[in-house]
């Protein structure tokens, strides 16, 4: 009961056996896997830790957040302004958007997060479509021409750094399972005014819980941001960027610790297949997915894998029988 | 004072509809008071008021002496003010374990920090009201009986100083309104001041010290339980009806 | 002054069309609760529609209307008869991303067929103008203007006087009590949903001849939509025609005083404004 478990199974053991001899296999990836597969590893590693950070506000708090892209855009910006504007070194670089994305989180969260349910899917979506304008506004910004950023020859420094970027998202998440203020907010998703009564103080947990996951997200926008090289607004504000995480997340699990990351990883890698015999075919896989999904299974993978042993078959139509008209 | 709650002039109004027009009443440490009237006569908006889920429009709330009219829901619930609610309000996909352990960690005095002690308290409740053998199963699993007590136990496990209870016997049989009723007075000797909304009349003469009765938002009774039920305006708002 | 009011007169021109645009959008919202983020999508279809009609068939933009309303009928009856009736009782989120899908999907079908370039709708009458006073009024504008304005009022008088309309209503008040009175919720739901979708394709048709269109439309449409909506309420045709004027005119008034680019700041700054300050909507309920 008090043991932190994992499918079922202690930590204890989980640890050692599986999680860390993973981890050690990824990190050593650049020095067995092709160039390919490098690249594939980084867009994944980054696309994972913004399902993991869209799934501390989403998953775990209960808000949508439909704009979780403005804060992959303000540290892939704090990156760019910093090293093409002002000349400085990436990490005060990722600092900076860091900072960026995590005061924006505070202060927008303040007025945002008092919007329920789809009012505030809607009001974060418009945020994202403003921040777009804007940005395409400032020169320091580099207007909507964007921003070139010196070159890094290195993918295995930006591989390593997502790796380790997704580790600690995916820890964060983990303690917020197992910790006093994850059980607030889990709490707040499942029952707001409940909580309130009970004595959780919800506003500062959920602007806290909005930060956290601004923050994970623009640390991802400013290595992208190194990464790529060049940076323009419809690009790092992009609208889509919202709907990939969030159904990466919600296929894989919503509220779960590792749902997110291993539906990052499924989506992105059939994605990447048909990628390959048909360029854009990519988004059309991922609209198709997400229509299937949220119809036949809304819980996410996760809870299908956990159910699918008893239900077999009828847990798809059982899904659809209750939700439909 | 010894007084735990104490309101004034209390009044809410909703677009022109008075809800509850200048309540004014004590409830004394240890105390059980019943606060009844028929349906509509603002006795849950009242009580939402006294613990923060509703603003008042006018007048005053004093928890122990101190005015609380300005402070959130949550600080009432660090202050030691719990709750039931007539519709209530679980958390659907956590355990019922859980779902009482979020009381224990949020509750009176910024609630308890460790989760493990959070736990075996919130095991200590649940066997209290009677639901010690259902705390692996999920919220919405449980019928109607046994969710009125997982409301009570998520109140419980706040350590509450006063308990505010809407309606906790409402669709109960004969015998589970006696265990409530068990629950109460045991609570009640625990040091507990409770105020209890209530319809079901064998509760009200057997828990309830005094009562006050609302009708159409106004306070028109206010006294010994007995005195009270004898009061031909109460007995005229209720127009004769009365439940076993 | 006079660039003032001329301004001004395009903002009223502009808004008139934005009012028939977000007319479907609220339709739906108010009486299915669907959030459509697919919306403004089913405006690049209906837009598309009309091109196709127009540049292929030869068929004049505005005879094309009414063929381009029947096929975007078609096409939301279908959607929410085949897709959208299957989440209808799921949590909000749910019609959120699965409507979002759709519209990633339209836009690839529309990038697919049609490809990303910009296509406007050019009769040979696309340049005709006629002054009244200081202030020059383009003739396609005009019309567009006094279509959206017809067909919203035309909706708003549907849904008050004539059988179905009131069957709708009822749906949105109360689905149970509307089966009492007869009315079959899936068809129903499916009629809507296709009037809205019918409403966003003329929408398309007459933007595709007052601007450009592209596959990736939709999105920002969809948001002006909401501001729209959300300024004028989900309960009355005649609040959409306000917001829509609003919004053409704040944002015309934006391009003059702030600058061009700033016309998208000044939509969805609005979008977010409203929603922070009044969600509950400006003129009317918002469900």
């Amino acid at each position: 009961m008090n043991v932190p478990r994992v499918a079922g199974v202690g930590l204890i053991v989980v640890v050692p056996v599986v999680v860390v001899p993973l981890v050690a296999a990824l990190a050593a990836l650049p020095w067995y896997g092709g160039p390919v597969l490098l690249q594939f590893g980084i867009d994944v590693l980054l696309m994972a830790t913004l399902a993991q950070g869209w799934n501390i506000i989403g998953g775990f708090t209960g808000y949508p957040s439909f704009g979780n892209s403005v804060f992959y855009g303000l540290g892939a910006y704090g990156v760019g302004i910093a090293m093409a504007q002002f000349h400085l070194p990436f990490w005060i670089g990722l600092l900076a958007g860091l900072a960026l994305g995590v005061v924006f989180a505070g202060v927008l969260g303040l007025a945002v997060l008092r919007l329920k349910g789809h009012y505030f899917a809607i009001c974060t979506l418009g945020l994202a479509f403003v921040m777009t304008a804007i940005v395409s506004n400032l020169p320091i910004a580099g207007s909507n021409i964007g921003l070139v950023l010196p070159l890094l020859k290195s993918e295995v420094l930006f591989y390593e750094l997502a790796l380790g970027l997704l580790v600690l998202a995916t820890l964060t998440v983990f303690w917020l399972a197992h910790s006093r203020f994850g059980l607030g907010l889990i709490a707040i998703r499942e029952n707001e005014d409940g909580a309130a009564v009970m004595g959780v103080n919800t506003t500062l947990y959920k602007i806290l819980a909005f930060m956290l996951s601004a923050a994970f997200t623009s640390l991802a926008g400013g290595i992208y941001a190194y990464y790529i090289t060049f940076i323009d607004p419809v690009g790092v504000f992009d609208v889509v960027l919202n709907v990939k995480m969030i159904i990466m997340a919600v296929f894989g699990g919503a509220g779960s610790v590792f749902g997110p990351v291993i539906g990052a990883l499924v989506l992105s890698a059939i994605s990447e297949v048909l990628a390959t015999r048909v360029t854009s075919l990519a988004s059309l896989f991922f609209g198709v997915v997400i229509v299937v999904a949220v119809v036949f299974m809304p819980r996410g993978l996760a809870h299908m894998s956990a159910h699918l042993r008893d239900a077999g078959w009828r847990y798809f139509l059982d899904n659809v029988r209750a939700h439909r008209l | 004072m010894s007084d735990i709650l104490e309101v004034r002039e209390l009044t809410r109004r909703f677009q022109g509809l008075l809800a509850v027009d200048r309540v004014s009443f004590r409830l004394a440490h240890g105390e059980i008071l019943g606060l009844i009237g028929p349906n509509g006569a603002g006795k849950t908006t009242l009580v939402s008021m006294v613990n923060g889920t509703l603003k008042p429009s006018a007048g005053d709330i004093l928890f122990e002496g101190r005015s609380v009219r300005a402070l959130p829901a949550f600080r009432r619930a660090h202050l030691g003010i719990g709750r039931t609610f007539q519709i209530m309000k679980p958390f659907p996909g956590l355990s019922v374990l859980e779902n009482v352990a979020v009381g224990a960690l949020f509750g009176a005095g910024g609630g308890e920090h460790d989760l493990r002690r959070a736990r075996a308290q919130a095991r200590e409740s649940l066997e209290f009201v009677g639901l010690g053998a259902r705390i692996e199963q999920r919220a919405d699993e449980l019928g109607g009986p046994d969710r009125k007590r997982l409301e009570l136990a998520k109140a419980l496990a706040m350590k509450p100083r006063l308990l505010l209870l809407d309606e906790a016997m409402a669709g109960l049989n004969s015998v589970e309104i006696e265990e409530v009723i068990d629950v109460i007075r045991k609570l009640r000797d625990r040091g507990i001041s409770i105020l209890v909304i209530e319809h079901v009349m064998k509760a009200i003469r057997s828990l309830c010290d005094r009562l006050l009765v609302l009708h159409h938002g106004e306070k028109i009774a206010e006294g010994a339980t007995a005195d009270v039920l004898r009061d031909p305006r109460v007995i005229e708002a209720y127009l004769g009806r009365e439940r076993r | 002054m006079d660039l003032l009011l001329q301004i001004l007169v395009n903002g009223i021109l502009l808004g008139g069309l934005y009012a028939l645009m977000a007319l479907g959008l609220a339709l739906v919202w108010g009486v299915l609760n669907i959030v459509n983020l697919a919306h403004g999508a089913l405006i690049m279809v209906g837009g598309y529609a009309t091109w196709m009609l127009f540049t292929r068939a030869g068929i004049d933009p505005f005879a094309a209307l009414p063929i381009t309303a029947v096929a975007l009928f078609a096409l939301g009856y279908a959607i929410q008869r085949g897709i959208l009736n299957l989440v209808i009782r799921a949590p909000m989120f749910n019609t959120l991303l699965i409507t979002f899908g759709l519209e990633v999907v339209l836009a690839y079908l529309a990038q697919f067929w049609f490809s990303a370039d910009f296509r406007a709708i050019n009769p040979r009458y696309a340049g005709n103008n006629f002054a009244l006073g200081p202030v020059t009024l383009p003739t396609v504008q005009v019309a567009a203007f006094a279509i959206a304005i017809g067909l919203t009022v035309a909706m708003w008088l549907f849904l008050l006087h004539t059988r179905i309309g009131r069957g709708i209503r009822a749906s949105a008040q109360n689905l149970v009590a509307a089966r009492l009175y007869g009315v079959s919720p899936k068809r129903i739901y499916a009629l809507t949903f296709g009037l809205g979708a019918a409403l966003a394709g003329v929408a398309g048709g007459l933007y595709g001849l007052v601007s450009q269109i592209n596959p990736y439309i939709g999105g920002p449409l969809t948001a002006k939509s909401f501001v729209i909506a959300i300024i004028g309420g989900l309960d009355n045709p005649l609040g959409v025609i306000v917001g829509g004027l609003a919004l053409g005119v704040i944002e015309s008034l934006t391009a003059l005083y702030v600058g061009p680019t700033y016309r998208d700041v000044a939509s969805f700054g609005i979008l977010v404004l409203v929603l922070i300050v009044r969600p509950a909507g400006l003129l009317g309920r918002t469900a």
